[in-house]
């Protein structure tokens, strides 16, 4: 426990060390800013719901951005050779780093709780709604993170790793247009369950629905699992 | 007392290639080993399975006991490892870098300021304590991953050429840190610098291709070396008549015969003998009942040459007797090559052999 705490710091002290936390701050700041005045000025409703929408899209572009260096810097730098003989289990190396992610997701999350002030000063919006939107937020930001580990995982190489997981999470943003080419229902709707923006579409109009949930739950309990066994494997 | 590092016919492969050979041999308590090998030979990869970051394909590595592949958590407790590029975090200070790998050590909290300044002051690092580590220059990056593998103080510590990019003063610390250190703990020293072996190992192992060539204290490989031994004579005599006469020595096996350099009446002899006392004398009788005899020495072999002794013994097309060769040995010159890295310049030792070029040079010379 004490060592993935200690990786856990190691990563969010790199990620603050370097421009790379800010930076990404800053963007999704500036993005979700752009996007919420856009459209509140566009609706003239006090909600949250397009701006959410926007929000997961500019997430599928920001996660790479800090998932990226996860494992493709340690190879980079020869650190693995640190961290896999070190009295470290690969999952306790896995989740360490995965901690440490999150905690830039929930301080890009926590940034965007800006956007509330004006919404509540000159507005009336549905504050369980706007919960169960920023829950699915973080679902979503959680599940691609994962995703986005386990490609780093996979190649030394950072803009390979960013580019392969920018291109699954498209795949699972955009999953559901595929139901209409499918004769088959089990194909239907096995491409309707694994949809990222279907899920966060219900997340947004204040349902949390324990199925996307549980995908969400599910896509990161998988990822981190192959990331683990991926490590002990390569020994 | 289980032994500190013990391989049992260890095997790597990575496809079809094997990289180590049924490599087996123990580390005790309280002894530093020398590690030898050119490049390519499996020095990094033996390393890297004592220390776990990979696994043998068959056989059993233990350390303190725990078996690396079992019980590879309490194993990695007992071990410090510095890897050949020292595994470093650019862009933390040295000080975050040594308290976070304390940490996963497991070094109790309040104990790890302590910790830190006791590797610090041994490695020398206290003017870069709190400097980013992308800052620093080679010698220190060396220095802070010695103090990264000397944290905990482990039973056992591999260090894969340590003292490489330090500057002289710092070789004689970090030998020294490394010496004391092995007098209580095993430790493990791949290296390039042959007198650092003679310096401060108990034992050295040679291997190439990846198969334990010899693995005994310097003066036992001496002896066993010693077989053929050098004998180097000048003399003045006609050369035919020295030559039989030479020949005629009981004990004398090969000898070649040249002017010397500079005089032309005075033959310059070296001769092959076997390795037993007396043999040089009966020379001596022979040659100066005769004619003059200016000079005559006996080469003791050092450890450059034993090295090359071993090496050049199992070039990759015949394999030592005794070992059969299970597979086609590994040819190096096919594998993905480094290209020869850069000897540290060590004006205290200037006639460090390079390993790397002798090696070479000997199989350019035997692919001819």
């Amino acid at each position: 426990m004490s060592g993935m705490l200690a990786v856990c710091q190691k990563e969010l002290s790199t990620y603050f060390r370097s421009p790379i936390a800010y930076f990404v701050i800053a963007v999704f700041m500036v993005g979700t800013g752009y996007f919420f005045t856009y459209n509140i000025f566009l609706t003239g409703n006090a909600t949250m719901a397009e701006t959410f929408l926007n929000m997961g899209i500019l997430l599928l572009l920001v996660i790479p951005a800090v998932s990226m260096r996860l494992f493709s810097g340690e190879y980079g730098a020869g650190t693995m050779e640190l961290l896999l003989t070190l009295p470290l289990k690969p999952w306790q190396v896995v989740l360490g780093k995965y901690l440490g992610a999150v905690a830039i997701l929930l301080l890009m999350t926590a940034a965007t709780l800006i956007d509330l002030v004006p919404l509540y000063l000159f507005g009336n919006p549905e504050t369980t709604t706007i919960l169960s939107g920023y829950i699915g937020f973080v679902l979503l930001g959680m599940a691609c993170l994962a995703v986005g580990q386990f490609f780093s995982a996979l190649t030394q190489n950072q803009i390979v790793a960013a580019l392969l997981t920018v291109s699954v999470l498209l795949g699972f943003w955009f999953v559901h247009n595929l139901q209409s080419f499918q004769t088959s229902y089990a194909l239907r709707g096995l491409f309707r369950h694994l949809s990222f923006s279907l899920h966060f579409g219900a997340f947004i109009q204040g349902l949390v629905r324990s199925e996307a949930v549980m995908l969400y739950l599910v896509v990161c309990a998988i990822a981190l699992t192959l990331n683990a066994s991926y490590l002990q494997w390569r020994r | 007392m289980p032994s500190a590092i013990a391989l049992e016919s260890v095997w790597k492969r990575y496809g079809s290639r094997t990289i180590i050979h049924d490599l087996s041999f123990t580390v005790e308590k309280g002894e530093i080993v020398g590690f030898l090998g050119p490049n390519g030979a499996g020095k990094t990869t033996t390393m890297r399975m004592i220390a776990g970051f990979t696994t043998a394909t068959s056989g059993q590595v233990t350390v303190a006991g725990y078996d690396m592949t079992t019980q590879n958590a309490e194993a990695a407790r007992q071990i410090g490892y510095l890897p050949e590029r020292p595994p470093l975090y650019d862009t933390l200070d040295v000080s975050a870098y040594l308290r976070f790998v304390a940490r996963v050590k497991g070094v109790p909290r309040p104990a790890i300021p302590t910790e830190l300044e006791r590797v610090t002051t041994a490695c020398g690092l206290e003017a870069v304590f709190r400097r980013e580590i992308y800052k620093l220059s080679k010698g220190y990056r060396q220095r802070v991953g010695l103090a990264q593998a000397l944290l905990g103080t482990p039973a056992v510590l591999l260090l894969d050429e340590p003292t490489i990019g330090l500057d002289p003063g710092q070789i004689q610390e970090t030998r020294e840190v490394i010496r004391s250190f092995g007098e209580v703990h095993a430790v493990l020293l791949s290296t390039h610098i042959l007198p650092e072996v003679t310096l401060i190992c108990r034992r050295v192992a040679i291997i190439n291709h990846g198969r334990l060539l010899a693995i005994d204290s310097p003066s036992g490989l001496q002896r066993a070396v010693e077989q053929t031994n050098r004998v180097a004579l000048q003399v003045t005599a006609p050369a035919q008549a020295l030559r039989e006469e030479l020949l005629s020595v009981d004990g004398v096996r090969a000898l070649e015969v040249r002017s010397a350099p500079g005089d032309d009446s005075v033959l310059s002899v070296e001769c092959l003998v076997d390795a037993r006392d007396g043999v040089e004398a009966a020379i001596a009788r022979a040659v100066a009942n005769r004619w003059d005899l200016h000079r005559l020495e006996r080469h003791q072999p050092t450890l450059e040459n034993i090295f090359l002794h071993y090496v050049s013994e199992t070039s990759p097309s015949e394999p030592p007797p005794g070992m059969a060769p299970a597979e086609p040995a590994l040819d190096c010159r096919r594998g993905p090559r480094r290209p020869p890295p850069s000897l540290p310049q060590d004006p205290a030792a200037p006639a460090e052999p390079a390993l790397e070029q002798g090696v070479d040079s000997r199989e350019r010379r035997g692919a001819k």
